[in-house]
């Protein structure tokens, strides 16, 4: 490892423990607390574990027992036992994606450049160290990526399984992964043969490990917890349908829907965009899986029912490993950006003053302030979804596969 | 004449005891008793301002005002016990409250303020999403006046002139055991207070629904010409 990533490394860990000390010293002093629910959601139910209990007592936990149970050391040594963990995480993270770029024939130095994406972003900065798991997470993707680039294919379908456990979503990776595994038709032979040559013996070898990982996990859990653990970790993610406020393009009609009798056909329906981008995606990159997670995250997370700003971390770990190969220019990049964050701020304004403010004082055109502000609010799930489409198109029309490798 | 004498003396140490067992809550005392509540911060979440007021007497004052809560709002328990740990707010609420359902999926609650030797209290409370209607842009939440418990661990004896009814209540936040509580009946306050939640706009159902779906069908269809033009099959 040369210098320039090690003082890289170092001066990231020193951002995130300043500010780790600044939110101990917010939540003490000042009433907007810098530590997010999420965390104190996270101790009560390891609290009530070390007391025997069942996690899902404290209500909103809606993840796997096992996080409760690497976050006990927060109740039984220190309340910031979990934040050091995230942080360290997030590092190793870096570290995962310098070894992969390295791997996938980057040089250092621009590997060096995109992990520093990564380190020195406030988003991630902010999310690990306000005690969110998201790093969590994307170690276990990025080591289940590296794996499988390694061709260590036994830990990626260790490593696959217990991602799958602690969050739904990357069980959309199965798709792309069993493509990229799966032994390519050749012709000559009939079309069932050559379906049964597909489930080459390292597609099998994967599913077995990985299935009897997540299997495994949950037939333990579920002996210990009972249907709680299962309602909480996965029924309650796959039947969500949050009507308050986030960042889903959705979020608003279902709120306005909920009470219909086809609000249910009317979820299907919205189910049926994700679907058709994800199948269509994995085929059409099967052959670079970094970069078909990466779109397979974005769409997911765009097009989901619910979305709150930790999701948007899910895409943003892989996006340093699929940089170095998009001849993006920087202006359009940078106006990519751009348009990111005004859809963010297009979209936070009306939230904030949804929440926290007196909403619209009475006046006498009271018909015509509600039209507009429901055209307003159609207007800018359009510009999200435009933003989001465009961003993802000009990814797709930049990407130059050259024998070589990189340009 | 001796047998007089002892007669009186102990009529009138009987007489001083009454007197003394009188005075724990006497009706000069209820004159100055008053209590107001007020609404503040604006949005979803606001702060339910509680002031009891009473002149000092001999003895200790527990006060505890019983809060009967809507469905259209909620108080977050876990909130709660942070408060408790940080500044020493006393609140016990009677059931479990759900933090995510909607209004017309939940019920009332009762919450029970202890005062604890305090005068004033702030109590966080937070507004549910409400159905959209499709003649206002807002919703009225009325929250009633909280009746006020009052016990004294020394005394309990009220004068017959005022109007009041003993009450089975927590003796103390921990919830470990039941105490009899005087509760006031024509209380000097300033009335319930109200909040406004604003709501959806149920008369564009149909609009808001082919928007998004149009919007989100279009944004697919443009990614998947661009995938099926540049992916690799």
């Amino acid at each position: 490892m040369d210098a320039r990533l090690c003082v890289m490394f170092i001066a990231a860990l020193l951002i995130r423990l300043v500010l780790l000390c600044f939110g101990v010293y917010q939540d003490q002093n000042l009433q907007l607390k810098y530590t997010d629910v999420d965390y104190h959601v996270f101790t009560d139910a390891s609290r009530f574990i070390t007391q025997g209990q069942s996690p899902y007592n404290r209500s909103t936990f809606r993840y796997t027992p096992a996080l409760a149970l690497i976050l006990t050391p927060n109740v039984l040594l220190s309340a910031h036992f979990g934040k050091l963990l995230f942080v360290a995480c997030d590092l190793l993270s870096a570290l995962l994606l310098f070894r992969l770029l390295v791997l996938r024939g980057a040089s250092r130095s621009s590997a060096c450049v995109c992990c520093g994406l990564w380190l020195f972003n406030p988003l991630p900065i902010g999310v690990s160290t306000r005690g969110n798991a998201e790093s969590l997470l994307a170690v276990l993707v990025l080591s289940t990526l590296l794996c499988l680039e390694s061709r260590r294919r036994t830990s990626a379908a260790l490593l696959f399984g217990l991602s799958v456990h602690m969050k739904i979503y990357p069980f959309t990776y199965a798709l792309p992964i069993a493509l990229s595994l799966a032994g390519t038709p050749s012709r000559g032979r009939g079309p069932v043969r050559n379906l049964l040559r597909c489930f080459s013996k390292d597609l099998l070898r994967f599913a077995a490990v990985s299935g009897s990982v997540f299997f495994g996990l949950n037939a333990v859990f579920y002996y210990v917890y009972g249907w709680d653990f299962l309602q909480e970790s996965y029924l309650y993610h796959l039947t969500r349908r949050d009507i308050r406020h986030n960042f889903s393009p959705y979020f608003y009609m279902l709120y306005v829907t909920a009470e219909r009798h086809w609000s249910g056909a009317l979820a299907l329906v919205c189910f049926l965009p994700q679907l058709l981008l994800l199948s269509l995606s994995s085929l059409a990159f099967r052959s670079d899986l970094p970069f078909c997670c990466f779109i397979h995250t974005a769409v997911f997370v765009s097009f989901n029912k619910v979305c709150t700003s930790q999701y948007f971390l899910w895409y943003l770990c892989l996006l340093p490993l699929v940089l170095p190969r998009l001849t993006l220019s920087l202006r359009r990049g940078l106006g990519l950006l751009l348009l990111w964050f005004v859809g963010q701020a297009l979209w936070l304004s009306p939230a904030y003053y949804l929440e926290f403010e007196d909403p619209q004082r009475p006046s006498k055109r009271k018909q015509t302030d509600r039209h507009i502000y429901c055209l307003v609010e159609a207007l800018m799930t359009a510009v999200l979804e435009l933003k989001s489409a465009e961003w993802e198109q000009t990814c797709l029309m930049n990407i130059i596969y050259t024998s070589e490798g990189f340009v | 004449m001796v047998r007089f004498c002892l007669l009186a003396t102990a009529l009138c140490f009987i007489n001083y005891g009454n007197a003394q067992e009188g005075d724990c809550f006497p009706s000069e005392w209820f004159k100055s008793l008053s209590m107001s509540v007020k609404i503040s911060k604006a949005g979803f979440h606001r702060d339910l301002e509680y002031s009891v007021q009473w002149s000092k007497t001999h003895h200790d004052v527990q006060a505890l005002l019983v809060q009967k809560l809507p469905s259209g709002v909620y108080m977050d328990e876990y909130q709660l016990e942070t408060l408790r740990r940080d500044t020493g707010l006393e609140v016990l609420l009677d059931s479990k409250v759900d933090l995510e359902a909607p209004e017309y999926l939940s019920s009332g609650f009762t919450a029970l303020v202890f005062l604890s030797g305090k005068h004033e209290v702030v109590v966080p409370v937070h507004g549910r999403y409400h159905r959209p209607s499709d003649s206002s842009t807002r919703v009225k939440v009325d929250i009633e006046s909280p009746r006020l418990l009052l016990r004294s661990d020394q005394c309990l004896t009220v004068s017959p002139g005022v109007d009041h009814v003993v009450v089975d209540a927590p003796c103390t936040v921990s919830n470990h055991s039941i105490c009899s509580w005087i509760e006031i009946l024509d209380l000097k306050s300033n009335g319930g207070v109200s909040l406004e939640i604003p709501v959806g706009d149920s008369s564009m159902t149909v609009t808001v629904c082919v928007v998004t779906v149009l919007t989100t069908v279009l944004s697919c269809f443009y990614l998947l010409t661009n995938i099926w033009k540049h992916g690799s099959f």
